[in-house]
């Protein structure tokens, strides 16, 4: 047999060749030059020191938690502490699938907790399976013990010391302290880029929540050592230091405020209410000095985890205890707003302070009678008489006069229809009726009877606690608007201050001087005039406006449901042995605020009650002024504005 | 008459199947260097298993899965050789149906593992068709580009070939496997080029697939695909992220040293800490365990089984073996770039395994099959007379 070759049926190309072989060249050389630098050489620039052959080298990465700040109340008494509590966490990357069944019914054990809700707990926290899943917070300490002494029969597991806030204030700082939980998986992704973990906690409510960023400080990284079962050993060393968050000082005295609570709690049970809110501010500057709002909630609740069922009971309970309703319940302002309607007047000089306007029984607008309170009136009244007297026909024919933009204009300047711009979270905006927003929202404009309405703080005006506080701040301090403030001072981790306080003016309201003396002295004939009953007896002067603002849907009897207001200030001079005229005609007050009593259904109103209890307190009045028989239940309506 | 030419017939069909091997030809030292590679692949199957479990042989573990899938590779590359590959030429077009039957089964029945489906469990083995379809796409391709090869500078012939492999193209990249599917990309370019077509088309074509990778970057590619390819370029960004895999990675490798911690003693390899170890980032416990010299070793099997491929390429007489020839040489050098390259950090990350070393029965099978028509090629290149 011989054999022969296959002629080449084919055109072979050696160049083709040549250059294959010469990727294959480059592509070894490339690698083995990368290797040798990387095996051989030291390490890369910029890199982390690597252990040399021969050491325990096992390392990971682990995120090191910087300490949050705290907050303090005005006089640095903390409202907020850091505790520390054991946290048990699976790292599921380093749990063996086939152990896991194993490992998680013995952890449930041991936790007192059953498999299928730890097994819930590690499916829906994974993101990446390299991140560690918190399964069980606040440990009891014996049991982290026993878990972390456990080692090699709980590959995976990890047992770490984290704080939780513990919250100092009581249920009465809730509102403004907030509280902080655990990162949402949703926000997890907003916030990864800005060095959040899955299984962070985050600032939920309150300054806890507006200020997280300088309260968190930023997170370090450590590389530790682990064990073949991925259980660390110890630390090796730190890559970057944490940092840690910057304190609160708030404007907010525990003590001041404990006296508002004192003061609307009283008020409410009296009155047999569940809702309400009050603000005090100092008008000079904007601080907040007290702000309560009822029904509330413990925030340690949701620091240790709050369950299901307790959640759910707060969500549900009608009285809505999670809004603060100082600044994120807007309800309509009755007379308080009155304000409004007489400074614009003043202003744009559509009345002056010796001209009347002729009160009546009430104002015929078309077919529709608009009734005075009394449904009798007062004859001619001057701005004086007709803010003390607080007369809704007075009020109406200033509205007319003004028109829709010219109210809504003063409205706005004074802080209506806008969020003040607080440092707290989830603050409502409120209403002004204009033309346009009613076009917009009704495809209607403002008809003549709901310009009236605008005027007495009805219809569609709608303002929150602290709005009507500090439209009356503004008035005490002679036209400047001041964006309210809850901290005072932030303060380095070192406890310097960090940025110290500054009032922060909104604007200075363009009318002159003399308008708001005006009213301030007619906000003072609110009280002489006895329309509040006995506040004017107090040994210090008080100036104010009442409000009882109707809302919702009539009942079977035609009634309305009603709220009850007051808002007012206290000159500088507050004492009537200094100020034996009651005299309010300067700018200088010190205190001003506004009480709130949701629906009240009581003879007198009950805000007024509130308040004078609170400048009892807050003055150190000895005699009792307080008038319990006006807070008593009716089932009538009076018609009292 | 009629018997006597059915005789005749008969004599010459069997005497050119008897007398076409010629035995000699058969190429010793590719099947030293793949087995040689192999074998390195089953001993870091058996340092991972014992890293683990103490023991290497114990059933369903990674070794003891490796060496069934080694027998199981032998036997399809003796078979591939004694098969005689110029039967193949009718086989090109059911071979192609089948293919995309297979992936598309993958598609519809593949077990899901992190959002892609890409195995299909057959017998207690897992599949994965993507790998074979690599195998059988050179083939189909060198039958393809063989029977064109006058035509190769016309922009014709290179668009029918790259007709020919959109469809399994398109069905792997919706599995989705960028990895395979870039390997698809390398088998053609590098087929085409060593089959001798324009340079200019084939120019062109690159500089249009440069110009749509933003649009690819943009529709086609996922989050998560993106996030891979990106990460290698600062892995530290995101050192308990994206960047923990490639770190770990990069930390086994740098620990290794000249010489290596030894087979079984790396750490990173007893922790198991970092994922894949035994797949797409074995090289990196193989650089911990082995050091500096065993992969300078691996490097050099790997050159010298390309230089064997190259050869038996250059010696055949047949376009058909040429083109199978360069399909797996592109195939091979591309894969163990991409791979090396991704663990040495200068690569991004696609799940692209190490030819032989990658734990992978269907990878393995691939390319033994390959490397088996390779051989049946090379002896099956003398005419035989009387």
């Amino acid at each position: 047999m011989s054999t022969f070759e296959q002629p080449v049926t084919h055109q072979r190309r050696p160049a083709r060749f040549v250059v294959f072989a010469i990727a294959v060249v480059v592509v070894m050389s490339g690698l083995t030059l990368r290797l040798s630098s990387m095996q051989l050489g030291g390490p890369a620039p910029g890199a982390p020191a690597l252990p040399a052959v021969g050491e325990t080298r096992n390392t990971a990465l682990e995120p090191i938690a910087s300490t949050r700040g705290l907050v303090y109340d005005r006089a640095r008494r903390p409202l907020v502490e850091n505790v520390p509590t054991f946290t048990v966490r699976i790292r599921p990357v380093d749990l063996p699938l086939s152990r896991r069944t194993e490992v998680v019914e013995r952890l449930a054990g041991l936790l007192g907790t059953t498999s299928t809700a730890l097994n819930t707990t590690l499916d829906a926290g994974s993101t990446s399976r390299f991140d560690a899943i918190a399964i069980a917070r606040d440990v009891p300490e014996k049991t982290a013990r026993l878990i972390s002494e456990d080692g090699l029969t709980l590959p995976g597991v990890e047992v770490t010391v984290e704080p939780r806030r513990e919250y100092l204030g009581g249920t009465v700082m809730t509102q403004i302290v907030g509280y902080t939980g655990a990162l949402s998986a949703e926000g997890y992704t907003d916030l990864k880029a800005a060095g959040y973990l899955p299984d962070d906690r985050i600032g939920k409510a309150g300054v806890e929540l507006s200020y997280e960023e300088e309260l968190r400080g930023t997170y370090g990284t450590q590389r530790v050592e682990q064990d073949a079962t991925g259980r660390r050993i110890r630390v090796v060393g730190v890559d970057t230091p944490p940092t840690a968050g910057s304190s609160l000082v708030l404007t907010i005295d525990t003590k001041e405020q404990r006296l508002a609570e004192k003061a609307l709690k009283w008020g409410l049970e009296k009155a047999h209410l569940k809702r309400g809110a009050m603000v005090v501010l100092n008008p000079q500057t904007g601080e907040v000095l007290a702000m309560v709002s009822f029904p509330t909630y413990d925030a340690n609740q949701f620091s240790k985890g709050i369950t299901d069922a307790q959640f759910r009971k707060l969500l549900n309970n009608p009285n809505k205890p999670l809004i603060n309703h100082a600044i994120g319940d807007i309800q309509p302002p009755g007379s308080t707003y009155k304000i409004v309607t007489g400074t614009a007047a003043l202003a744009e000089k559509v009345i002056t302070t010796s001209s009347t306007v002729t009160s009546k029984p009430y104002v015929q607008l078309g077919d529709t009678k608009f009734w005075e309170w009394n449904r009798a009136g007062w004859g001619p009244l001057t701005i004086y008489e007709g803010f003390g007297h607080s007369s809704d026909t007075y009020f109406y024919q200033l509205a007319n006069r003004l028109g829709i933009t010219r109210l809504a204009h003063w409205a706005k300047q004074l802080g209506f229809g806008q969020k003040s711009g607080i440092d707290l979270p989830y603050e409502a905006a409120g209403l002004v009726p204009t033309n346009d927003w009613k076009m917009n929202a009704y495809g209607q404009p403002i008809y003549p009877g709901e310009v009236l309405q605008a005027g007495i703080g009805q219809g569609y005006d709608l303002a929150t606690v602290l709005q009507v506080a500090n439209a009356y701040a503004t008035l005490a301090n002679g036209g400047k608007l001041y964006r309210p403030q809850v901290v005072r001072e932030v303060l380095a981790p070192d406890g310097t201050v960090a940025r110290p306080f500054k009032p922060d003016l909104i604007r200075k309201l363009k009318a002159p001087a003399s308008v708001f003396t005006a009213m301030r002295k007619a906000a003072r004939r609110v009280v002489t005039i006895r329309h509040t009953y006995n506040l004017v007896d107090l040994p210090i002067v008080v100036a104010g406006k009442t409000g009882t603002a109707e809302f919702g849907l009539r009942d079977k009897n035609g009634v309305l449901p009603y709220s009850h207001w007051f808002a007012g200030f206290v000159p500088k001079k507050a004492w009537k042995r200094d100020n034996p005229t009651g005299d309010v005609s300067k700018p200088d007050s010190q205190l001003a605020f506004c009480v709130f009593t949701y629906d009240s259904r009581t003879l007198g109103n009950v805000a007024t009650e509130v308040a004078k209890y609170y400048l009892q307190l807050h003055f150190g009045i000895k005699r009792d002024y307080r008038l319990p028989e006006l807070l008593k239940r009716t089932n009538f309506y009076q018609g009292r504005t | 008459m009629g018997v006597l030419r059915v005789e005749r017939d008969a004599t010459t069909g069997l005497a050119a199947k008897a007398s076409g091997v010629a035995w000699r030809d058969y190429d010793v030292q590719l099947t030293v260097y793949a087995v040689l590679l192999a074998a390195i692949g089953l001993a870091m199957a058996y340092s991972h298993t014992t890293a683990q479990l103490g023991e290497a042989l114990v059933a369903g573990s990674t070794f003891t899965r490796g060496l069934v899938w080694a027998g199981f590779a032998l036997v399809a590359y003796a078979a591939a050789t004694l098969f005689d590959y110029r039967w193949l030429r009718a086989l090109t077009w059911p071979i192609y149906v089948v293919n995309l039957g297979l992936l598309a089964a993958t598609l519809v029945l593949g077990d899901s593992d992190a959002a892609s489906a890409r195995w299909i469990s057959v017998a207690g083995f897992q599949f994965q068709f993507s790998e074979i379809a690599k195998i059988l796409m050179i083939l189909v391709l060198a039958r393809y580009l063989a029977d064109r090869e006058e035509r190769l500078d016309s922009l014709g012939a290179i668009l029918g070939a790259c007709l020919v492999m959109g469809p399994p193209w398109i069905l792997v990249l919706l599995q989705p496997d960028l990895g395979t599917s870039l390997v698809f990309l390398a088998i053609l370019t590098g087929m085409l080029f060593m089959a001798g077509a324009s340079l200019r088309w084939l120019g062109a074509m690159a500089v249009a697939a440069i110009a749509a990778l933003p649009l690819v970057w943009t529709y086609v590619l996922h989050d998560y695909q993106r996030e891979r390819l990106t990460s290698f370029l600062d892995p530290a960004s995101d050192p308990l992220g994206a960047g923990f895999q490639l770190l770990t990675a990069q930390h086994a490798v740098a620990s290794g040293g000249l010489l290596g911690a030894g087979l079984t003693n790396g750490a990173q390899n007893q922790s198991d800490l970092l994922p894949v170890q035994t797949t797409d980032f074995v090289f990196a416990i193989l650089a911990e365990e082995l050091g500096f010299i065993g992969c300078v070793v691996v490097f050099l099997l790997f050159a010298a089984l390309i230089w064997r491929i190259l050869a038996i390429a250059w010696r055949s007489r047949d376009p058909f073996g040429l083109m199978v020839g360069a399909g797996i040489a592109s195939m091979v050098l591309f894969q163990l770039t991409v791979n090396i390259g991704m663990v040495l950090g200068i690569m991004p990350v696609t799940g692209i395994p190490l030819p032989f070393i990658t734990h992978g029965g269907s990878s393995l099978l691939s390319v033994a099959i390959g490397l088996g028509v390779l051989q049946s090629v090379a002896i099956r290149q003398q005419r035989a007379e009387w």
